[in-house]
């Protein structure tokens, strides 16, 4: 007869108190689960942002807010200015960009659609080695002023193949070419000229973004100093004070994740501890039982760790689950990409080590949760006990 | 096994009185015999049980195991000597709830790590010694009061004990099967030489016993 089982028929005995409690459990790691899933995936995707232009400044107007490299909201910058820069000592070529959030057809908490603008040959600038799906090209010159290449994501989910039309603000624009890419940021993305985008967008002669290339050997910090010193109302932001400026924001998400995960496991801990102690204090009988006919200390002690931790587990288990399928709900609620979407991608949004993670846990939770009351049984003062029987 | 007790007394604080539960009890058990212990209730039977069986701690005296001073034995011996070399049957039988009758017998043999299988070998054959060989997988609520001691009784000699200490073990049934009861206990104590300790009210037990204690506020005296 193996504790596991009698652990399982006490459990049982108490159906609906049993039920409750995993049911708490399952809700808390669902919570713990949807939220880390949550903000796992936007740190991510700030995270993955600093892979781009690595090595390189990137010029940005004074106002603006960047993450990572690229800028949100309001400030533009004249287009002429990348020749100005270009002019630099140290400085082997400037790129200009225009980058811009659309929210058309999401909530309006999280952009999901990127419109990248660039001039036609300087494409592997924003998306390096990333090769296009099968009969895709890239728009020349020429063909650049009515042809975009977009994300996998967008294909899949509007059904933009190769050669087919995407309508943008009145404009209608055929696709050259499919990113192949899990990228976050590139298969959301519209990638077409530089002058398409100011077209389509209206930023005429404008642009939000310059990303400069040293000549090898420059210190990009001294070139980052003297293009802030010399063009006025600009930040040349090298690729370390890009991560600094980012950092801030993970950190305070991360923060706040684990500063909610640990309430919501000190309300599970005290869930269990109550309904444990309940327990024992319903079994006072069967531990003094156990005591008179011998039983070790420990094996009482491990009994009620025992009926803890598999609470714990099952409501692990269905909470990891339940969780998982929410954060896509969530993700999906959030950002207007379809359910199927996610699916291929299951374990970028829930990742298998977070939920593991999150699972042992809940499991060490419910375990530390019945400590007390584990010592409160196997300390029982069975005379008292055996006493009060007659 | 030999058990001995000298001055053996045990007190409670009830609020701002004493109340003296057991006071002064010297005995002895040194053979195989079948002895009764009477009072009325809260007279100390139960007080002094405890005593015998090591599940409590004497305010003053001792008690002695095979001449082993139990007052210097750490709690995981005193357990073991609990768990190996007596068995114990409570009035309100204290079973599991949660376990058959098969896996309640097998539980001190569990406890005492023995083989799986002499486990349910043995607790089979306990259960038929015990009349029960048509209740194995029935759980306590599913037995009546009088298999409920049966079992209770088979499971007190999983572990082959040297001394049964029953308390009270016909105080819950009815006559007839009291006395069932009774000869089983008896049976014990002739066929497998097993001491029994036995506190009770019931005169037929009083008639069975070797030896007759009677015990009032918690003076032991020897009868017969």
């Amino acid at each position: 007869m193996r504790t596991i089982t009698i652990c399982l028929r006490n459990l049982f005995r108490r159906q609906a108190r049993t039920f409750l409690c995993i049911l708490g459990i399952v809700l808390a790691t669902m919570s713990i689960v949807t939220i880390g899933a949550t903000t796992f995936r936007y740190i991510t995707i700030i995270k993955e942002m600093h892979t781009y232009f690595s090595g390189k400044v990137v010029v940005v107007s004074k106002g603006a807010i960047v993450i990572e490299a690229f800028p949100i909201g309001i400030g533009s910058l004249p287009e002429n200015m990348t020749e100005k820069i270009e002019a630099r000592a140290g400085v082997k070529n400037a790129v200009p960009m225009l980058f811009i959030y659309n929210l058309e057809g999401a909530l309006e908490a999280v952009p999901t659609n990127f419109t990248i603008g660039i001039p036609p040959g300087d494409w592997s600038v924003l998306v390096g080695p990333t090769p296009l799906r099968l009969g895709g090209h890239w728009p020349s010159a020429e063909s650049s002023k009515n042809e975009v290449v977009v994300g996998s994501s967008l294909s899949d989910q509007y059904n933009l193949t190769v050669n087919g039309r995407i309508k943008l603000n009145g404009y209608d624009l055929k696709v050259a070419g499919v990113l192949d890419t899990s990228s976050a940021l590139l298969s959301r993305s519209t990638v077409m000229s530089l002058e398409l985008v100011q077209d389509v967008y209206g930023y005429n002669r404008l642009i939000n973004l310059i990303v400069v290339e040293p000549i090898e050997g420059v210190n990009t910090e001294e070139l980052a100093d003297t293009i802030e010193s010399e063009i006025k109302n600009v930040n040349a932001l090298t690729e370390e004070e890009r991560t600094d400026l980012a950092q801030p924001l993970i950190s305070n998400i991360e923060t706040w994740t684990l500063g909610i995960r640990t309430v919501l496991f000190i309300l599970s801990m005290i869930f269990v501890t109550t309904v444990a102690m309940m327990n024992i204090s319903e079994r006072r009988r069967d531990f003094a039982t156990l005591d008179a006919i011998g039983a070790p200390k420990i094996f009482v002690f491990k009994m009620v760790l025992t009926e803890t931790g598999i609470m714990g587990l099952f409501g692990g288990i269905i909470g990891t689950l339940l969780g998982s399928v929410v954060a896509i709900l969530v993700a999906s609620l959030f950002t207007g990409i379809p359910i199927s979407l996610f699916f291929p991608g299951i374990f970028d949004i829930t990742p298998p080590l977070l939920v593991f993670e999150i699972l042992v846990s809940t499991v060490a939770v419910s375990c530390i949760a019945g400590v007390i009351p584990a010592i409160a049984a196997a300390r029982m003062n069975i005379t008292e006990v055996l006493r009060a029987e007659y | 096994m030999r058990i001995k007790t000298t001055d053996l007394t045990r007190k409670f604080h009830v609020g701002s009185s004493e109340i003296v539960a057991v006071n002064m009890v010297n005995l002895e058990v040194n053979e195989p015999k079948f002895i009764a212990i009477v009072g009325p209730s809260g007279s100390g039977k139960s007080t002094l049980l405890n005593l015998i069986g090591l599940n409590d701690n004497p305010t003053y005296g001792k008690v002695f195991v095979d001449d082993i001073d139990t007052s210097l034995l750490s709690g995981s011996k005193r357990r073991r000597i609990r768990l190996f070399r007596m068995g114990f049957v409570f009035q309100t039988f204290n079973l599991l709830p949660t376990l058959n009758a098969l896996e309640n017998v097998e539980l001190p043999m569990a406890l005492a790590r023995r083989l799986q299988k002499e486990q349910r070998e043995k607790a089979v054959e306990l259960l038929k010694t015990v009349s029960l060989d048509n209740r194995f997988y029935h759980r306590p609520k599913e037995l009546s009061i009088g298999e409920m001691q049966r079992v209770a009784i088979a499971r007190a000699l999983a572990n082959d004990p040297e001394i049964i200490i029953a308390d009270e073990p016909t105080g819950e049934l009815d006559s007839k099967t009291a006395k069932e009861i009774i000869d089983l206990l008896f049976d014990i104590n002739r066929k497998q030489k097993t001491a029994i300790i036995v506190a009770t009210h019931d005169q037929r037990i009083v008639e069975v016993a070797d030896i007759l204690y009677s015990i009032r506020d918690g003076k032991l005296r020897l009868e017969h």
